[in-house]
């Protein structure tokens, strides 16, 4: 599965990892998150990632 | 070595982390104009909104700075760049010396000539402060008229509805956000956007903020009168290049670098809205991300060229998505667009083509297959055999 990054602090989203602190259980492919997850280091919405290369 | 950073938005944070991971023991300073720490613009939204607290809105904490050893100086503008002896002045007293600058100080809101636009109820949306006084200018005055259907227009509009104000929406062109949209697609989010109770007005000229000393309404051209208690400017963004051009660096509409990010002085690097690259000013997220990375990688003398940026915004109104990437309307005839309207279910998705080849995309109304088709436009990919199919509902983009 591919890791996902924030493009407005660098966060990077690892689908092994999930986002346990979230409720996000390891194994859960970004595409998986719900809506309104966002992102736990500054707040900014899924729209804002970019799959990494 | 020693490498300033001025100005503390995307650019400058995410540069001096960058800088911080390829190189432990590089000095690093950011010196910024505002008192705040760094936060994502994209959360000022949600703060006006009401949907996320203050302390939430910042990226990085005080600790976090003081872990990468990040030198942050806040509230204080520099006055002056000083290139032949590589040195800035803070606020016209102290000097500090350079072995690299980076510019990264942004852009700030334009408003158009308009007679007035100095009166009382007269707000742009950049900065965290500017979010505090609409806030607080809110409370008593709740007609609210933005000019500008850009997407920060639309994201202000959305906001301050949810705030219980009254919004009116005024746009110079006939469709709102004329640089992601095309008429089509203007049409279906006017629709969804009018459905949440906010007025939308295409084709007006802002002539005039009526009033005395507070605002009281708009005047545009052709005499049509719209009564405001309070007004938003979002008419777009100009580069910060006032003190690049004083220092003699080369600039145009924004300050012009090469493709390593380097201005006119080789020891001085831009990242983020107030750069020009190739003619083009960005003012989008992903190419300062992208941007404040490669200055970061260049500055410590690992070259790497900067090739551009896709434009890509995506916007959610209404609950309607909507995301557009790179091209959305041909402009000559070697280009052609396909598309797939299903109107009742707001659905509306359009491909550009140039000899086969994918250059941009607009869907409105759905997430589905959007990431495999803003690859394929990164990649440059060839879709000719798909042409007939891919707008269709079950297309299987893992085609792609």
């Amino acid at each position: 599965m591919e890791k996902w990054e924030c493009t407005a602090c660098g966060y990077i989203y690892d689908p092994e990892k999930g986002d346990p602190e979230n409720g996000i259980n390891p194994g859960t492919s970004f595409e998986d998150l719900p809506e309104n997850w966002v992102c736990p280091q500054c707040g900014v919405g899924k729209e804002f990632f970019q799959k990494m290369a | 070595m020693r490498v300033i950073i001025i100005g503390n938005g995307l650019g400058g944070a995410i540069a001096a982390k960058t800088l911080r991971e390829i190189d432990p023991e590089v000095e690093i300073d950011i010196f910024a104009e505002e008192k705040y720490h760094y936060y994502p613009r994209p959360n000022l939204i949600e703060f006006v909104a009401g949907d996320l607290p203050m302390e939430k809105i910042f990226a990085y904490s005080e600790e976090w700075y003081d872990q990468q050893k990040i030198e942050i100086h806040l509230n204080q503008p520099i006055k002056k760049l000083i290139p032949d002896s590589q040195e800035i002045e803070i606020d016209g007293r102290k000097r500090e010396k350079y072995d690299a600058l980076l510019l990264a100080a942004g852009s700030f809101p334009f408003v158009p000539p308009f007679k007035g636009a100095e009166k009382q109820g007269v707000f742009t949306l950049r900065t965290l402060e500017d979010a505090l006084d609409i806030l607080e200018y809110q409370k008593n005055h709740n007609k609210v008229a933005v000019i500008g259907g850009g997407l920060l227009g639309l994201e202000i509009a959305r906001a301050l509805n949810l705030r219980g104000a009254s919004i009116e929406v005024v746009e110079f062109y006939e469709q709102l956000l004329p640089r992601q949209l095309d008429i089509q697609g203007s049409s279906l989010l006017k629709t969804e956007i009018e459905k949440m109770g906010l007025k939308i007005h295409l084709g007006l000229a802002t002539e005039e903020i009526l009033g005395q000393d507070e605002m009281k309404g708009l005047k545009f051209k052709g005499g049509e009168k719209l009564e405001a208690d309070m007004a938003i400017v979002a008419a777009g963004i100009k580069p910060e290049i006032k003190l690049g051009k004083e220092a003699g660096l080369e600039t145009d509409r924004g300050l012009i670098v090469n493709d390593f990010l380097q201005s006119s002085d080789p020891k001085i690097f831009a990242a983020g809205d107030i750069l020009q690259h190739r003619g083009k000013i960005y003012g989008i997220i992903p190419a300062t991300f992208a941007q404040a990375r490669l200055a970061a990688s260049n500055i410590l003398g690992d070259k790497k060229k900067y090739e551009g940026t896709v434009p890509w915004n995506t916007l959610k109104v209404a609950g309607l998505f909507l995301t557009s990437i790179g091209l959305i309307n041909p402009e000559d005839e070697n280009q052609e667009e396909i598309r797939e309207e299903k109107r009742e279910e707001g659905i509306y998705k359009k491909i550009i083509l140039q000899a086969g080849v994918i250059i941009g995309a607009l869907w409105v109304g759905t997430k589905n297959g959007v990431d495999h088709i803003s690859r394929a436009i990164s990649e440059k990919k060839n879709i000719e055999k798909w042409k007939d199919s891919i707008l269709k509902d079950d297309f299987d983009f893992s085609l792609l």
